[in-house]
């Protein structure tokens, strides 16, 4: 027996937020670089080998992993289950019953506000098979919501 | 039988007006000493005993202050001098009572009564009744979980079976652990803290034993400190090992209409008791760290909903003989073929998988050697060939000791070889799968499986099956994964 591959991509927008997020912090860097380098001239191999590795740091972070991780991020819902598959360079493939769902939240953080995605949370109880949908237009995932808390019909036995 | 539990706020046993007066003079001395000094500096005693009287006024006023109540619904504990505090726990949703006596609880004839729920509460959040008397104990114990078992008459608690009971034969495993020169060290650590390190170095004794390493010189001394110190844990670890577990019982007690309670009790000095309800159980694990396993021991760790999954809440069995484990196990989750049946092999790629892993240091550390060869003194070649012979040891007992087992009920993987566990899951307890892959995993043709649960540590692995068998093992055991849209049949 194999489980196919979930269906459903993430929002087209994704690889782009992942990528400013990705960008804020290796950008940072890379202008306390330039300041360094405005403040002292002195090692210049230290400052092309710190160059290099920030640009390197750029392109691997900024580009590949963001399309990388579009190309896994798959997830779907059944009658019975969350499907979700997630990753880049370690892929985790990851189903959870809906009858035993405890909770379902949403979170937006401040990239996603302004780009219009939400994230779901799936949480079961336990701690290790909580399922996260990432990146996901905020309607569809306001759709998921309310498709899995009708399935769900939370609270209705023990859960464990 | 609610009823009689009293619907009224109930105190502690009033001989905690004893203990408790004691405890905050021991965990106020730097109050204390602040007092000393301010009395005999403003040469005024009554300082000292004002902060005396302080520290005593409080450890009354908190008996007068805690109280609990055994409701219908809930159980709830009044606690806090300044601060109040309600602490409330629905009685449907206690999972365990466990009790516990230390020294001075014990000689007054008070246990200290926990109650656990699914919930993991620490600290503040805990529900603990400090202290009742050891005789309510009992009937406390019954009222507070006989809502969660069913409702049913004390009779009805009388068929109790005993599992085990502590051998002497059992301490055989205890001289080879770490846990005596972990108290070495840690007795080491506190003299020095408390600044009688100092004192010791200028001191006639350490003077005297400095002399007498000088007279034998160094390399003895040496040998003769290690071996004290081995004896000192040797002696240690056995001694800690009979004072925890000398008396231990392990006995079922069936409840008509219900699957009982599992009741645990040890302890010489400090006496601890657990009670577990059945109905949580979720499975076991059989642990066989490689120090006990060569003696042919093995140790049991319950895995139950509302039980930390590690540590001394989940033990079971200390290092007992192997079979006695097993045995108990069997009983427990009445299937004796998960437990002792062979299990499924995971084949060439994670054996291949294992040795890599394994040979990874002694091949770094040849290439470090070789490149500086000229620097590598001569004694470091025999000690690269016994690690290397040790990492390959390693490498065949690691990949002997992979391997699972699935049927509808139960899913079974063993791992490990300095700490070999075979976990025991319940199928009917796993409520979600992943199937994770590395990228080197992935290019070998594996992946590791891991069940989510509620119970014990809360992710059950098993490690490096072949990719293609993955989902059927998880299939097997959760018929929601096999009726799910995505399965197919290959």
């Amino acid at each position: 027996m194999n489980l196919i591959e979930p269906a459903n991509p993430p929002s087209r927008k994704a690889p782009l937020v992942w990528a400013i997020g990705a960008a804020i912090p290796w950008l940072l860097l890379a202008a306390g670089q330039l300041v360094w380098f405005a403040l002292d001239q002195r090692l210049l191999w230290v400052h092309t080998l710190a160059a290099a590795a920030t640009a390197l740091g750029i392109v691997l972070f900024v580009v590949v992993v963001p399309l990388w991780r579009y190309r896994v991020h798959r997830w779907d819902i059944g009658p019975n289950a969350v499907y979700t598959r997630t990753g880049w360079l370690v892929q985790e493939r990851r189903i959870a019953p809906i009858s035993r769902v405890q909770t379902v939240d949403t979170e937006r953080g401040p990239l996603d506000q302004l780009f219009g995605l939400a994230n779901v949370t799936v949480t079961t109880a336990s701690s290790a098979g909580a399922v996260r949908i990432v990146a996901l237009d905020s309607h569809v995932a306001d759709r998921v919501v309310a498709q899995l808390t009708d399935i769900a019909a939370l609270g209705g036995e023990d859960a464990t | 039988m609610t009823v009689e539990a009293g619907q009224a706020w109930q105190r502690l046993s009033p001989r905690m007006l004893l203990v408790h007066p004691v405890h905050e003079l021991l965990r106020q001395i730097p109050v204390l000493i602040g007092s000393l000094v301010l009395g005999s500096a403003t040469g005024n005693p009554m300082w000292a005993l004002f902060g005396l009287a302080l520290i005593v006024g409080y450890g009354l006023a908190r008996w007068f202050t805690t109280s609990y109540r055994i409701g219908p619904d809930e159980v709830q504990l009044r606690t806090g001098v300044l601060q109040r505090k309600v602490l409330s726990v629905p009685r449907n949703r206690i999972r365990s009572v466990s009790t516990d006596a230390r020294l001075l609880h014990r000689l007054l004839g008070l246990t200290v009564l926990r109650v656990s729920t699914g919930q993991e509460a620490r600290g503040d959040a805990a529900f603990a009744l400090d202290a009742v008397q050891a005789g309510q104990v009992p009937r406390l114990r019954r009222i507070l979980l006989a809502d969660s078992l069913a409702p049913s008459e004390q009779e009805a608690w009388t068929t109790a079976r005993e599992l085990a009971r502590w051998q002497p034969s059992w301490l055989r495993y205890s001289p080879l652990s770490f846990t005596g020169l972990a108290m070495i060290a840690a007795a080491v650590g506190l003299v020095y803290q408390a600044g009688a390190g100092v004192a010791l170095q200028n001191s006639r004794f350490a003077q005297s034993g400095l002399n007498a390493a000088e007279r034998f010189g160094v390399g003895a001394s040496v040998v003769v400190a290690v071996v004290v110190v081995l004896v000192a844990s040797v002696v240690l670890s056995v001694l800690r090992s009979l004072v925890t577990y000398g008396n231990l019982v392990l006995v079922r007690r069936d409840v008509a209409g219900s699957d009982g309670v599992l009741h645990l009790e040890h302890g010489l000095l400090r006496v601890r008791e657990h009670t577990f309800d059945m109905r949580r159980l979720r499975g076991g694990t059989l642990r066989e760290p490689l120090l006990v396993r060569l003696f042919g021991g093995a140790r049991l760790d319950a895995v139950m909903t509302g039980v930390d999954g590690a540590g001394e809440a989940s033990l079971l069995l200390p290092p007992c003989p192997r079979a006695t484990a097993e045995s108990v196990l069997s009983e427990l989750i009445a299937r004796p073929d998960a437990v002792t049946g062979p299990l499924r092999a995971h084949g060439a790629a994670a054996t291949r998988r294992r040795w890599t892993r394994a040979l990874a240091l002694p091949a770094v550390l040849l290439i470090a050697m070789v490149a500086w060869y000229s620097w590598a003194p001569v004694w470091l070649w025999p000690m690269w060939a016994v690690l290397t012979v040790c990492c390959a040891v390693l490498a065949v007992d690691r990949s002997r000791a992979l391997g699972h087992r699935v049927d509808a009920e139960w899913l079974v993987a063993r791992a490990g070889s300095l700490d070999r566990r075979r976990d025991c899951i319940a199928a009917a307890g796993i409520i979600g799968w992943t199937v994770r892959q590395t990228l080197l995993q992935r290019r070998a043709g594996v992946a590791t499986l891991i069940a989510a649960t509620a119970a014990g540590v809360k992710s059950y692995r098993v490690i490096d099956v072949p990719a293609e068998l993955a989902w059927t093992i998880a299939g097997s055991a959760s018929p929601w994964v096999a009726d799910s849209d995505w399965a197919r049949t290959q």
